[in-house]
């Protein structure tokens, strides 16, 4: 007995013809100002995006957007530089969970948490987007069970579009990468917006000039 | 279950959608909604065209290759710790779906939007085996609770009023909802499905693309369900048509650049999750198991066929909102998941001519759908071709059959055609207002349509007028 396996592979085969494969998208897409774009895009979609100009202002940024927020449980995946800060003494009047470090069950505080900060290994300036992916210290929950996340996003990873981004993606996937380009949201009643359908109401996006990397950002935006 | 399309059935039920108020109404908003940002979207990129070209060249080229990219795509799916499954019909996919849910004891399945699990109609089959299945995208969740079936492919709520769903919640949450607070509506579903995406222990999605080269699998949502449930639950499934493979990630970010603008005019959904198999040992979340379900269901012998080109469809849903048959008789009317031009051609290719012969029939070939198609898939084309089928098959009412042989049998007359028309010219007279034809209403055989009335003078007619005023005098250029 022939299993639905062969049965559909046997029947695919007989019909296999010679092409040329075709090719992926090669006309790559710039703009004059990266962050402008990204702003723009991610704004027009009732995403959040501050632009600051070094590491210490994001921090200080998150300060004050934690403030305003009044959160008092946040969820943290320590993504370089990330990692380097130590949160719950910087705010110790705040309860976190830094992923990887903090022991105790992470979907519990994540289900109850404000906020979930994370970085991004990528940003496309085209569709406003950013990139997350899963790893040892990136869980999925903390970017997603918070009503808001908050990504802090170094200029430097910045990129046109997708196809940029895809000729530079990870050699070995992780098993979960997102690309995140605004606020949950649906238009399922009756054709009218509402945003944080499942995932964050608020997505925010600090964007930084990375000190380390001081000239490329801007090289590359004038790119 | 999915209904039939005699002609009958389809008149019937577009008689019911035409006559609704309300659905018109619907229609109407969401369809130009739609169209206009689909629009926008496209006119943002420098070539759009180009790369609809460019999408067209890969969706034939992996066609015709697609044993081999399919077994590249299990081969690297099952190297990430996903399993692969295979099923010839909705029958063992739902078989699968069942014995992986009793192993593990599964109550509770967390569902995202999946047009492939509508059309196996997954979900009365795990009810009946006592599973909990919710549907948890906000208007498939509608559309579940009102027990109805979606009727857009993206949109599939459009048909419901605030007030319907207002009812529809207040129950569910056991106090009533006012129905003008439309964000309310939605916090109250947020707060009503987080409980089912942490309680769930099966997650079930479907699947917008699969990368070969990686064995990865996209999908994409708006509303972060489909990131909960493949997050959330120990288990994630996720059901596949054997023709969403693509060969490498620079193909498939040709697919995704222009899925979403095509189907709501965003320039990405905002969520594109891609995942290759389940969570990983250092993972702190995830799923533990992922498993693949490929689904054939009647699409491998369309390859090699003059329909394959309908497996190229990436189920924007761009050929529904400028359909002038959809637009009019919405979702419903098709008796089938998918619905509109598109719906129209791979309804009767997969589920069986005999059943859905009506729908090649519901279209006025203008061509709208494959001007707006990103893969520009040659619909009137195929809707030509299956109504030659119908035909062919003797599946034509014998009044219809009659009618259409006899015109035939006409037109290849020529002489005797004129004088026909001739007489029909004369004897329309009394019934020709404002260019249309008004017939008392036994001999009006297209009734709901507008009939226009023959010209005066044929274009035959005019055509010789014409050359013989040249040859008069005025002479041609």
């Amino acid at each position: 007995m022939t299993t639905p396996r062969e049965t559909i592979l046997q029947h695919l085969h007989r019909r296999l013809r010679s092409v040329l494969p075709a090719r992926g998208w090669d006309s790559p897409r710039t703009f004059p100002d990266l962050t402008a774009r990204f702003a723009q895009t991610l704004q027009a979609v009732k995403g959040e995006v501050y632009q600051v100009g070094s590491w210490s202002q994001a921090l200080a940024r998150v300060s004050e957007l934690l403030d305003a927020l009044a959160a008092s449980r946040v969820v943290v995946n320590p993504d370089p530089p990330l990692d380097q800060v130590a949160w719950s003494k910087r705010w110790p009047e705040r309860s976190w969970f830094v992923v990887g470090q903090t022991s105790g069950s992470l979907r519990e505080f994540c289900a109850r948490a404000d906020v979930g900060i994370s970085g991004a290994m990528a940003a496309l300036a085209e569709t406003g987007s950013i990139v997350v992916g899963s790893g040892p210290s990136h869980s999925r929950m903390a970017t997603l069970l918070p009503p808001v996340h908050i990504a802090l996003v170094a200029t430097t990873v910045l990129v046109p579009d997708l196809f940029a981004w895809i000729r530079t993606r990870p050699h070995s996937m992780p098993a979960a990468l997102t690309i995140i380009s605004g606020p949950s949201k649906s238009a399922d009643i009756e054709q009218t917006l509402a945003v944080g359908v499942h995932g964050p109401r608020r997505f925010i996006v600090v964007l930084y000039d990375d000190e380390h990397a001081s000239g490329t950002g801007g090289a590359r935006d004038a790119r | 279950m999915w209904g039939e399309r005699t002609f009958q059935a389809f008149r019937e039920a577009a008689r019911q959608a035409l006559s609704d108020g309300q659905i018109q109404q619907a229609l109407r908003g969401a369809t130009g909604r739609f169209r206009e940002e689909r629009v926008h979207a496209l006119q943002d990129l420098p070539d759009a065209d180009g790369l609809r070209d460019r999408l067209k060249a890969i969706r034939a080229a992996t066609l015709a290759r697609l044993a081999e990219h399919l077994t590249t795509f299990e081969r690297n799916a099952t190297a990430a710790g996903a399993r692969v499954h295979w099923a010839r019909d909705g029958a063992e996919a739902i078989a699968i779906i069942l014995a992986l849910a009793k192993e593990r004891q599964v109550r509770t399945v967390a569902k995202s939007k999946s047009m492939t699990a509508e059309e196996i109609n997954l979900n009365p089959a795990l009810e009946a085996e006592g599973i909990r299945t919710v549907e948890t995208d906000l208007g498939e969740w509608i559309v579940q609770l009102a027990q109805e079936h979606p009727t857009h492919i993206i949109a599939p709520a459009i048909h419901k009023t605030r007030e319907q769903v207002a009812a529809l919640f207040s129950e569910v949450a056991g106090e009533p909802l006012p129905p003008d607070n439309i964000p309310a509506l939605t916090a109250t579903a947020r707060r009503l499905l987080r409980d089912v995406f942490l309680t769930a222990d099966m997650g079930i999605t479907g699947v917008n693309i699969a990368v070969a080269e990686t064995g990865s699998i996209v999908l994409v949502t708006n509303e972060g369900n489909g990131r909960m449930v493949t997050t959330l639950p120990r288990v994630h499934v996720a059901i596949m048509g054997v023709e969403k493979v693509v060969p490498t990630w620079e193909e498939a970010a040709v697919w995704l650049q222009l899925l979403a603008r095509s189907a709501t005019g965003q320039p990405l959904s905002i969520y594109t999750s891609i995942l290759t198999g389940p969570a990983r040992a250092e993972d702190p979340d995830g799923p533990e198991e992922m498993h693949i379900i490929i689904l054939d269901n009647g699409r491998s012998r369309l390859v090699g066929t003059e329909y394959e080109e309908v497996l190229q469809c990436i189920r924007c849903g761009a050929c529904l909102n400028v359909c002038p048959v959809y637009r009019k008789v919405g979702g419903q009317t098709y008796g089938s998941p998918y619905s509109g031009p598109i719906g129209a051609v791979v309804t009767p290719l997969l589920f069986g001519l005999d059943r859905y012969f009506a729908l090649p029939h519901a279209s006025t070939l203008c061509g709208a759908c494959l001007e707006v198609c990103p893969v520009r898939i040659d619909l009137p084309r195929m809707l030509l071709s299956l109504r030659r089928d119908v035909a062919e098959r003797g599946l034509l009412p014998a009044r219809d059959r009659k009618l259409e042989q006899g015109i035939a049998w006409l037109m290849r007359h020529p002489r005797l055609y004129r004088w026909v028309m001739r007489g029909v010219r004369l004897l329309q007279r009394p019934f020709v207002r404002e260019g249309r034809l008004h017939l008392p209403a036994p001999l009006h055989f297209a009734a709901g349509r507008d009939v226009p009335a023959l010209a005066p003078r044929s274009f035959m007619e005019l055509w010789r007028a014409t050359e013989q005023q040249h040859a008069d005098g005025s002479p041609s250029m």
